[in-house]
């Protein structure tokens, strides 16, 4: 317990200077400021091998073995520096804000900018000191990107995160890493995008018969309206001339195959029935499958571009940020994003405490 | 471009690499070829081959088009059943560990390691057994070098050294060429120069911690053992015996350079041998204790003696030799031998009195030794002495008719000795008459002996190879000659002294009656050709010596070579302590710890230049001149308040000019995409001289129209965050 605390505290002193240190930024220039070097575990064999040589060449008074320990001596020191040069200079860019699915790869692309040739650079995200038990899952899933190369210009690369529950998730500091030129010296550097990945619920699929069945169950009242609006999920009405701007799922792409050119689809959900999709109506007694059949339908009414609303008030339960859960029904991509948000974010104080 | 690797679990070379590991393997066991014994370099063998097979096994399996391996680049480190290896490993264990007893412990200990070595590159799994196995590498190297350690041979373990770390860069760096890594590596080696050197001049040198193995090669050079005919077997040997250099003084004639070795003072009928050290140290232990004092007289000569490693205690100076190195031992017959035996090169400081007469009383032991003649072995010569001594009244006289007969009558001087039975002398002096140098010392000693002289055979050698090559301008006075002498073991010779009242032990050369070139010049020409032919060398000596510039390049080398032994080889502690004294005075700690911490900062400051210097000559070559002509651009547009942010793609930064600068947008629009196929896309020569123009022109249309109507963005920052908006991409895509 105590070695636990004096970790964590250590932790904690070391994040706050690394703070002050390298602070957060979209774009890190690596330099004397942010990079750390030290021996690897090889270069410190290195060195005993290098001091074995020297009482080799003590014992046997050979000077020849002796200016081969020196050499390698002071090769060790050339290494660092080449070490440390074949790292400094890389810049490296990535913006901030990130979103997908629990349980689902989220690519944080990071963009390496480089002004020569660099090689062996290792890309992973950094322990979070602060979870320990957390990052220790986590640690087996997040995978460590490898490059062996990297041309001078602008590398793209992408850094796999995954989630396990939803939520707005911090992925902390990105640990980049090279143990180039021999295996002597590891360099490092830590560096702090101020990374935000909104983490939407794992979408679960939910047939319209379950969902006619719970919305039954609940609320008798609003069951028509569900009904109505099952049935027009892919109600087609008609086709018209594509305007630059439309979403690309609703290009006919039949009729763009023909040569006819290109058309949009235009749906049509029967008019006066608004429909919300509700979080009490989910057929489940779990919170989190309730979200997840949410997310799915907000997916999918969205896809085929339909109006609707969320409604995530808990039965009795609608209390002061009563306005946030609730989001008017609307169309397109930034109400989507707007509802997966919503989704992802609720109730999270809850779940944590 | 981005591959994720599990980095911990397994460990694979790129083909290239796993070539080189083996090369590798190749030329770091043929540095200790010499060392090992023939079975153990036949194992070796068989392992390498065994690695070759399978490395290109793997390569055809690579060739066939399996989809998975298809993509797989790397092979997989050579694999061998780890039942068969412990089978072999525990075999060869046992096998070095019988013969151990043979090997001595440093050369069973080399044959382990080097075994181990072997073994080794067939277990490489991980990234830690590579390295385990690259640093046994270097350490072969390091064991190489106890047992050889001149110019050649320490150029050739550098050159080792590099492909040993090219090796271990080739692990990080495995798309550079195997050229690009090897220059890598030898940059950082003379990066690292700087700092080793000052760090072998200044860092203190330390005694031995503990005692340790030394080499017991074969012995080397002349034997305590003579027999006619031996010497002759030395003759054909060109390797070098000893170097001595007289430090500017001028180098006595060529015919008194009689390096004395040992004497032979008992003779059994066959063979001269040494007096056995015991019996004549029961007798002056003390005198043993306090060391022999050899009485000098006359003037002095005072060289420096580099004896290469012959893995035999004695040396070689010229006659009355006196010395203060408490490491050699003075002889009570005025010769000198090492305390140990000598497995590394020697350097002693001689001082020798020319003049000064050798014993003049002879203890009566003594000279019972040397009139001791086994009667009756050769009666023919026995006889002849007892006539010699009839008409001859001196010693003098009696030594100089014998040498007449040498010269007047038909004696050969000739490596190629006919046999003799049992070797005896009767038959060399009155049928063969012909032989080398031992043949006639020893023949020459027993009719002294026979005769009642005390007389003696005395091995070593004769003359050396003056070169003046190794005249160095450093050196403190220029004036006088430098160079060195190189005494080669062709050079190996015997004579003979005999002790004659009030002149003490008084040298007598029967080759010089025989054969005086020998004496005074070195090898006649026929002896030369004789050599050639009976040598296997394929240049012989005397084919070089033929040619001038060949000999001219052959004494360089040897003057190289001798600086490096002098000055590398030979800087011991002493010498460190001598030009620490001169340079700093008072020679203190913490002067040597400033000196290396300068030595330290001076490298890494070398370091960073060289970086800057080469990061800006990188810098200024990348910008392509479509670059360059786009950036001219943008500079133009920049004026204006039209900033292309970092992160800001070029068709970003399009679209934020078409919306801010309609005017612009069909231009810059075109300008964009022709600036994104010349940087993004292969074309041939022609085609991007004609995409180059056209963006060219296109760059001259904005800038023109830029300047001709300047209107201001309301906000640029507004319009570049929501097209970063809309990059936010739908989650279902």
């Amino acid at each position: 317990m105590a070695a636990n605390s004096f970790k964590a505290f250590f932790y904690h002193r070391f994040d706050t200077w690394l703070k002050r240190r390298v602070p957060s930024r979209s774009h890190h220039q690596l330099s004397r400021q942010n990079i750390f070097i030290m021996p690897t575990k090889f270069g410190f064999a290195y060195l005993l091998f290098v001091f074995l040589l020297f009482l080799l060449a003590t014992n046997y008074q050979n000077n020849i073995i002796m200016l081969m320990s020196y050499l390698l001596a002071s090769f060790f020191i050339s290494v660092m520096m080449h070490s440390f040069y074949n790292f400094s200079g890389l810049g490296f860019q990535s913006t901030a804000k990130h979103s997908g699915f629990a349980k689902q790869t989220i690519n944080v692309p990071v963009t390496i900018i480089a002004t020569k040739q660099h090689f062996d650079l290792t890309l992973s995200f950094a322990k979070q000191p602060k979870q320990p038990k957390q990052s220790k899952q986590s640690k087996q899933q997040q995978q460590k990107i490898y490059l062996e190369q990297c041309h001078a210009g602008n590398t793209e690369v992408v850094l796999p995160y995954i989630a396990k529950q939803r939520g707005t998730v911090n992925i902390g500091r990105i640990k980049i890493a090279s143990e180039y030129s021999f295996g002597l010296f590891v360099s490092w550097a830590v560096l702090d995008f101020s990374h935000q990945i909104t983490v939407y619920p794992q979408p679960k699929k939910i047939n319209a018969n379950q969902y006619r069945l719970a919305g039954q169950d609940s609320q008798n009242a609003n069951s028509t309206n569900y009904a109505n609006q099952s049935a027009g999920l892919d109600d087609f009405s008609e086709l018209k001339n594509y305007v630059l701007g439309e979403s690309r799922a609703r290009i006919a792409w039949k009729q763009f195959a023909r040569g006819q050119g290109r058309y949009s689809k235009h749906y049509q959900s029967q008019q006066g029935s608004l429909p919300w999709l509700k979080l009490s109506e989910m057929p489940s007694a779990n919170l989190e499958s309730q979200l997840s059949y949410l997310c799915y339908l907000v997916l999918e009414y969205s896809h085929s571009e339909q109006r609707f609303g969320l409604d995530l008030t808990v039965n009795g339960h609608s209390g002061a940020s009563d306005v946030d859960k609730k989001i008017a029904p609307d169309v397109g991509f930034l109400h989507q994003s707007a509802c997966l948000t919503a989704l992802a974010n609720f109730n999270q104080w809850v779940r944590e405490s | 471009m981005s591959n994720n690797i599990p980095q911990t679990e397994s460990f694979n070379l790129p083909k290239n690499s796993a070539w080189l590991l083996w090369g590798c393997q190749l030329v770091n066991i043929s540095s200790l070829a010499a060392e090992l014994s023939t079975w153990m370099l036949a194992i070796l063998a068989l392992c390498l081959c065994w690695q070759a097979l399978l490395l290109s096994r793997q390569k055809t399996s690579n060739v066939s088009p399996n989809v998975g391996s298809a993509i797989k680049l790397h092979t997989d480190a050579v694999r061998m059943s780890p039942f068969i290896l412990m089978l072999l490993a525990i075999s060869g264990c046992v096998a070095i560990a019988v013969s151990a007893q043979s090997f001595g412990v440093l050369i069973a200990m080399v044959h382990l390691l080097t075994f181990a070595y072997a073994l080794k590159a067939f277990e490489i799994k991980k990234r830690k057994d590579f390295y385990q196995h690259s640093l046994l590498g270097v350490f072969l190297l390091a064991c190489a070098l106890i047992f050889k350690q001149d110019l050649g041979f320490s150029l050739f373990i550098l050159l080792l050294l590099v492909i040993n770390l090219t090796l271990i860069h080739q692990a990080f760096a495995k798309r550079n060429s195997l050229f690009n890594a090897s220059k890598t590596v030898v940059i950082l080696l003379l990066q690292s120069s700087l700092l080793a050197i000052t760090l072998f001049v200044v860092f203190p040198r330390l005694s031995p911690f503990w005692q340790v193995p030394m080499a017991n090669s074969a012995k080397t050079g002349l034997s305590d053992v003579v027999s006619p005919g031996d010497i002759a077997n030395l003759a054909l040997s060109s390797e070098l015996a000893f170097r001595a250099n007289f430090k500017g003084a001028s180098i006595p004639a060529y015919s008194t350079l009689y390096w004395r070795a040992m004497t032979l003072e008992n003779y059994d009928g066959r063979k001269w041998t040494r007096v056995n050290n015991n019996a004549q140290g029961q007798h002056n232990t003390k005198a043993k204790q306090q060391g022999f004092n050899p009485t000098t007289s006359g003037t002095a000569i005072s060289y420096q003696v580099i004896a290469q490693p012959s893995f035999q205690p004695w040396l070689f100076a010229l006659s009355v030799a006196t010395t203060t190195d408490p490491k050699l031992v003075l002889k009570q017959d005025y010769t000198i031998q090492s305390t140990t035996i000598v497995n590394q090169l020697k350097h002693y400081q001689i001082k020798s009195y020319p003049d000064a007469p050798l014993a003049l009383s002879l203890s009566q032991q003594s000279r019972q030794r040397n009139l001791a003649i086994k009667p009756g072995s050769n009666p023919k010569l026995e006889q002849l002495a007892v006539d010699l001594k009839a008409k001859h009244q001196s010693s003098l006289a009696l030594s100089q008719a014998v040498l007449t007969t040498f010269r007047e009558q038909k004696y050969y001087y000739t490596l190629q000795a006919p046999m003799l039975i049992n070797n005896s002398l009767d038959q060399f002096y009155f049928d063969t008459k012909a032989g080398f140098c031992v043949h006639y010392a020893s023949s020459f000693t027993y009719l002294m002996r026979a005769a009642g002289v005390p007389a003696r055979v005395v091995t070593g050698y004769l003359g050396g190879e003056y070169n003046d090559e190794s005249n160095d301008a450093s050196s403190e006075d220029n004036s006088s000659q430098g160079g060195h002498l190189s005494i080669y073991q062709y050079d190996a010779h015997a004579w003979s002294e005999i002790w004659l009242e009030g002149i003490g032990w008084y040298r007598v050369d029967p080759t010089a009656a025989v054969d005086p070139e020998r004496v005074s010049q070195g090898w006649s020409s026929a002896l030369l050709e004789q050599q050639s032919e009976l040598n296997s060398d394929f240049i012989s000596l005397y084919r070089i010596k033929q040619l001038a510039w060949l000999n001219t390049l052959r004494l360089k080398l040897d003057a190289i070579n001798y600086q490096w032994t002098r000055w590398v080889l030979g800087y011991s502690a002493k010498q460190q302590y001598d030009l620490l004294k001169r340079w700093f005075g008072q020679s203190m700690p913490w002067k040597t710890a400033a000196i290396i911490a300068m030595a330290l900062m001076l490298a890494m400051a070398f370091f960073t230049l060289f970086y800057w210097l080469s990061g800006a000559k990188n810098s200024k070559h990348k910008v392509s001149p479509a670059q360059a002509v786009y950036n001219q651009c943008l500079t133009a547009l920049a004026k204006k308040g039209f900033t292309k942010e970092r992160h800001q793609t070029t068709q970003q930064f399009s679209l934020v000019i078409n919306e801010q600068l309609p005017h612009l947008s069909a231009d810059f629009t075109e300008l964009t995409s022709v600036f994104e196929c010349l940087h993004y896309q292969q074309y041939s020569e022609q085609e991007q001289l004609a995409l180059m123009a056209q963006l060219a022109k296109k760059v001259r249309d904005v800038t023109k129209a830029l300047n001709s109507v300047s209107t201001m963005a309301n906000d640029t920052k507004n319009i570049s965050s929501m097209i970063n908006n809309k990059k936010y991409k739908n989650p279902q895509q």
